[in-house]
């Protein structure tokens, strides 16, 4: 029996399928078990498994180290449930293959919320969002999505399921749990994950602001932070984008726009609010217009379309790297004769992302932004491959699970 | 370890340190022989000597010095155990097969605070109580306050997954850390994650954090540190039962509120607290509340640590032991002879009769304004879940003294009985049948108090107290082994954690395979990994090591 007649008779024949480009099968398991069941025997014939999110495809088709053998693509497509809510504590109990937007409208009629994380970002399945460790999952209110994961049930190599155990917090050993995370498939098939969760908050709020400049938009909002509030949003555009997103937005050339978003108690939400406004005035800024605060958040939630061109690059930067990267880019795109414009947002304990959209050589603008102190997206620790080489030596020796990944 | 060549070996040992900061004299291998693991204390108060001794200590300065000590030890295949301030509870810088021992003290500078990133460069040897004082003098804090702090390093608490009495506020240890500096059982120097998560990958910080030198030892962390507090708030309140003030408590930290402390105490705690150091009500005048100053207002100076005498400890142990407390109802106490489980029992029955409730100690502390705010939406809070508002100065007195109660533990076990803390915890579901179920377990063999501190938004954690007594080591070792067994099963059966920050080490390593199940084959493979040779601690937290 072929492998694609063999998986057929573990998921049924409905949920194979054979793909042309990439070449392999995909096959959809409808819980958990057929996941190890799938895993077992593609493992047993020799063929190469690769994790497929919300996506339906594969994305990106690393080179087999190993050479070129049959793949299996396991779609999570159908690992859609909710396996418990608990509303006493606040967690909810998952599979991989729901998006966290459609969580959300799970959670929603009961109060609940998977919490402030960039709607982008929960457009993916969730064993997508937490198996791939890359900046901006993450809030000023709730901190790093994988901070929100209390426990992962996984499928290993050899078709054994780990579920690691839930507690609030533990000090028996390290967080199995984080292994998982961030691992990308290579050292398990994520099929489940318990997930913090938060109640709907009594109340939103939105404002805008204007400051003399980028730095100083930048200042205020570490000032407020430094001050302890915890915005559900914040985002700051320079003037150029200013009057891309919001036609009829008037800012001197050189100032900045800053929107920001509260959530909480009212009192807190407030509190909040009036936290980062004082920091704007403290760097010289004043009160902007509340309509485009509020014309941001529809948009980033409501699934409104921004005007204009989607952003040409994506860097991280530190708290202290975010003013340098941030001209950098910008610099070495005038220098090369292009206009580029920016907004920055994701601000979380770790810095923050700057957006640069310019028509200028990509390769140019990623060579000053990373100079200037930021990461570009998809950065690694290659002088730990040995280490997490070493781990796969002894957790997938035929090198299934998602080869070519990370490696 | 075979044939270990003692001359040998401190020659080569001398030849990375120099001879000053290698030693293998015997006060100082009985010195390391153990921590303060309390069945230990057991076993050392009749003088006997520790069964396992380390071959030799060391005192590195040096991480260069550390990876050649690991690849000697490599080559000859001998034990390391790192060890910090030697606070840790559960046996874990034991060397149980002998070995170097690494002192990580001599390593101590806090290299650097980097202002807008707030993010710290400490190196592991550094003392809990130095590092905050340090970070107070440049005006942050690193929130976490164990009530080891003096006695406890930096690096203890990472390997540990520490938590200081701040938790709700700071988190834990492990919610702190940006990055490790560690050298692997494979002698090499590794940087876990770079200034960010930018880094693709799984999360080796959160694979080492809480391993107990069973991977590789810490030598410097980056470690997030915070502004330190303008404001300090602290309130008492009393409340019906557990099960309120457990409930009002939930309601507080979900609705994304953030005291820095929160503890409620049970029956018999509440009851020999305040006839201790806790409630300033008629007898003893009330004491004006500190004023929190930048410089000095996290840590207490020493003396001011130890509460008037006797201290609940004391009295937990006069309990055990069948006496009465002054107040306590001589009689009723009396009679019940030291039989535990009639003690706990009796004290469940004389708080309801008594209707006294429990008592809740609540702190918040932070940045002016918002401090404030949050303050004001708690009690509101608090007051709405049926707490009854007592004032500010339980909430102090329990600040001023809340470093005392870990330095009074010597004498119990000198005067012939033995006290030790059980600090587990659950998903809010579970807490309750969580308390009584390791209560009654723990009941059967001992008095025994608990209260309920470090609270999250999904679940708590529960700090149970217990004092036996026996006539002599061997009894005490038995009950005292019971009690652990059952609490431990207990805790599992109800779906809990058997650690919340004290760590497995010895302790708890029988119970690792309870908690983690099918999940262990990670650490396993991760134990492989990072120390193919098996020389961090090894026959620690329950790992197997390679299969022979």
């Amino acid at each position: 029996m072929n492998l694609a007649a063999e998986l057929a008779t573990v998921v049924g024949a409905e949920h194979v399928e054979e793909l042309v480009d990439p070449p392999g099968l995909r096959v959809s398991p409808g819980s958990a078990p057929e996941v190890a069941e799938v895993i077992r025997r593609a493992g047993a014939a020799g063929a190469a498994v690769h994790p497929v999110g919300a996506g339906g495809r594969p994305t990106r088709v690393e080179r087999d180290p190993r050479g070129e053998r049959q793949r299996v693509y396991i779609s999570t497509a159908r690992l859609d449930q909710v396996v418990q809510l608990d509303e006493q504590s606040l967690l909810v109990h998952v599979q991989a293959g729901l998006t966290g937007l459609e969580l959300e409208r799970i959670l929603a009629p009961r109060g609940l919320s998977i919490g402030d994380y960039p709607p982008v970002v929960l457009n993916s399945s969730l064993g997508g969002i937490i198996a791939v460790r890359t900046p901006g999952k993450s809030s000023a209110r709730h901190g790093f999505f994988e901070e929100a994961v209390v426990g992962v049930s996984a499928v290993l190599a050899d078709g054994r399921t780990v579920h690691t155990r839930v507690a609030p917090r533990r000090s028996t050993g390290p967080d199995l749990a984080r292994a998982l995370c961030g691992s990308e498939g290579t050292i398990g098939f994520i099929t489940s994950a318990v997930l913090r969760i938060h109640a709907k908050p009594e109340a939103r709020l939105v404002a805008s602001f204007v400051l003399p400049s980028v730095d100083a938009a930048i200042a205020a909002v570490y000032l407020a932070l430094r001050e302890e509030a915890a915005p559900s949003g914040l985002r700051i555009y320079d003037a150029i984008e200013t009057a891309v997103h919001f036609p009829g937005a008037r800012l001197e050339p050189g100032e900045a726009l800053l929107v920001a978003a509260t959530a909480g108690p009212t009192d807190l939400a407030a509190c909040d609010r009036d936290l980062i406004a004082s920091a704007v005035i403290a760097e010289g800024g004043r009160t902007g217009d509340h309509g485009l605060a509020e014309q941001w958040w529809k948009r980033l939630h409501a699934g409104v379309a921004t005007p204009g061109p989607q952003p040409s690059l994506q860097i991280m930067a530190t708290p202290s790297k975010l003013r340098p990267v941030y001209h950098a880019a910008i610099a070495r795109a005038a220098e090369l004769g292009h206009t580029a414009s920016a907004h920055i947002s994701r601000f979380d304990p770790d810095g923050g992302l700057v957006f640069i959209t310019s028509d200028a050589p990509l390769a140019e603008l990623e060579r000053a932004a990373e100079g200037a102190g930021g990461y570009l997206l998809g950065a690694r620790a290659h002088k730990l491959d040995g280490y997490l080489r070493a781990l796969r030596d002894v957790l997938d020796p035929n090198r299934i699970m998602n080869p070519g990944t990370l490696s | 370890m075979h044939a270990l060549d003692a001359d040998r070996l401190q020659r080569d040992l001398e030849a990375i340190f120099g001879p000053r900061r290698v030693s293998t004299r015997a006060v100082d291998l009985e010195t390391y022989a153990r921590d303060m693991w309390p069945r230990l204390l057991i076993e050392h108060r009749d003088g006997t000597p520790a069964p396992q001794r380390p071959y030799a200590v060391v005192w590195p300065e040096h991480v260069r010095e550390v990876v050649a000590v690991v690849k000697l030890a490599r080559e000859q295949r001998i034990p390391l155990v790192p060890y910090g301030g030697g606070s840790g509870v559960c046996g874990g810088a034991v060397p149980l097969r002998g070995g170097i021992t690494i002192d990580t003290k001599r390593m101590q500078q806090l290299r650097s605070v980097h202002a807008d990133e707030l993010i710290c460069d400490v190196e592991a040897g550094l003392n809990g109580e130095r590092f905050e004082r340090e970070l107070e003098r440049r005006g942050y804090t690193f929130g976490n306050f164990p009530s080891s702090i003096y006695c406890s390093t930096v690096g203890g608490w990472l390997a540990t997954r520490a938590a200081g009495q701040l938790s709700t506020k700071y988190g834990k240890v492990e919610d702190r850390v940006a990055g490790l500096t560690v050298v692997t059982g494979r002698g090499e120097v590794i940087e876990t994650d770079g200034p960010s998560r930018a880094l693709r990958g799984p999360s080796w910080t959160q694979l080492v954090c809480g391993s107990e030198g069973t991977l590789g030892i810490i030598t410097s962390a980056r470690l997030r540190v915070s502004p330190a507090p303008q404001l300090r708030v602290f309130r008492g309140f009393d409340i019906e039962d557990i099960a309120a003030g457990l409930a009002a408590i939930r309601r507080v930290v979900q609705k994304g509120l953030r005291p820095a402390v929160v503890r409620l105490y049970d029956e018999l705690d509440t009851l020999l607290n305040s006839f201790s150091h806790h409630d300033a009500s008629a007898e003893e005048p009330a004491l004006p509340p500190p004023v929190p100053q930048l410089a000095t207002g996290a840590l207490p100076a020493w003396p001011d640590a130890q509460p008037p005498e006797p201290g609940f400890v004391e009295k937990l142990v006069m309990l055990a032991k069948g006496k009465g407390v002054a107040g306590l109802r001589d009689t009723a106490m009396k009679a019940a002879l030291g039989q535990s489980e009639l003690v706990n029992k009796l004290f469940g029955a004389v708080e309801r009769v008594a209707r006294r409730g429990c008592r809740l100690v609540i702190g918040l502390e932070g940045a002016r304004i918002r401090t404030e705010v949050e303050a004001a939406l708690t009690f509101a809070e608090l007051e709405a879940a049926g707490a009854r508002d007592r004032g500010e100065d339980p909430g102090w007195s329990w600040y001023r003294h809340r470093y005392a109660v870990s330095y009074r533990m010597s004498p119990v076990f000198r005067g012939g009985a033995f006290v030790d803390t059980m600090e587990v915890a659950a998903s809010w579901d579970r807490l309750l049948d969580l308390y009584h179920s390791v209560r009654t377990a723990i009941g059967r063999h001992a008095v025994v108090m608990a209260h309920f501190s470090h609270a999250y938004p999904d679940g708590c954690s529960i700090y149970f107290t217990f004092a036996g007594q026996a006539p002599d080591a061997a009894q005490s070792e038995r009950i005292y082994d019971a009690i652990w067994r059952d609490g431990m099963e207990a805790t599992t059966r109800v779906g809990g954690t058997i650690s919340h920050h004290h760590g497995v080490g010895l302790l708890k390593a029988p119970y690792m395979a309870g908690e983690h199940r099918e999940a262990m084959a990670i650490f396993e493979a991760a134990k492989l990994a990072l120390d193919p040779d098996g020389i961090f601690n090894p026959g620690k937290m329950g790992l197997r090591g390679r299969a022979k």
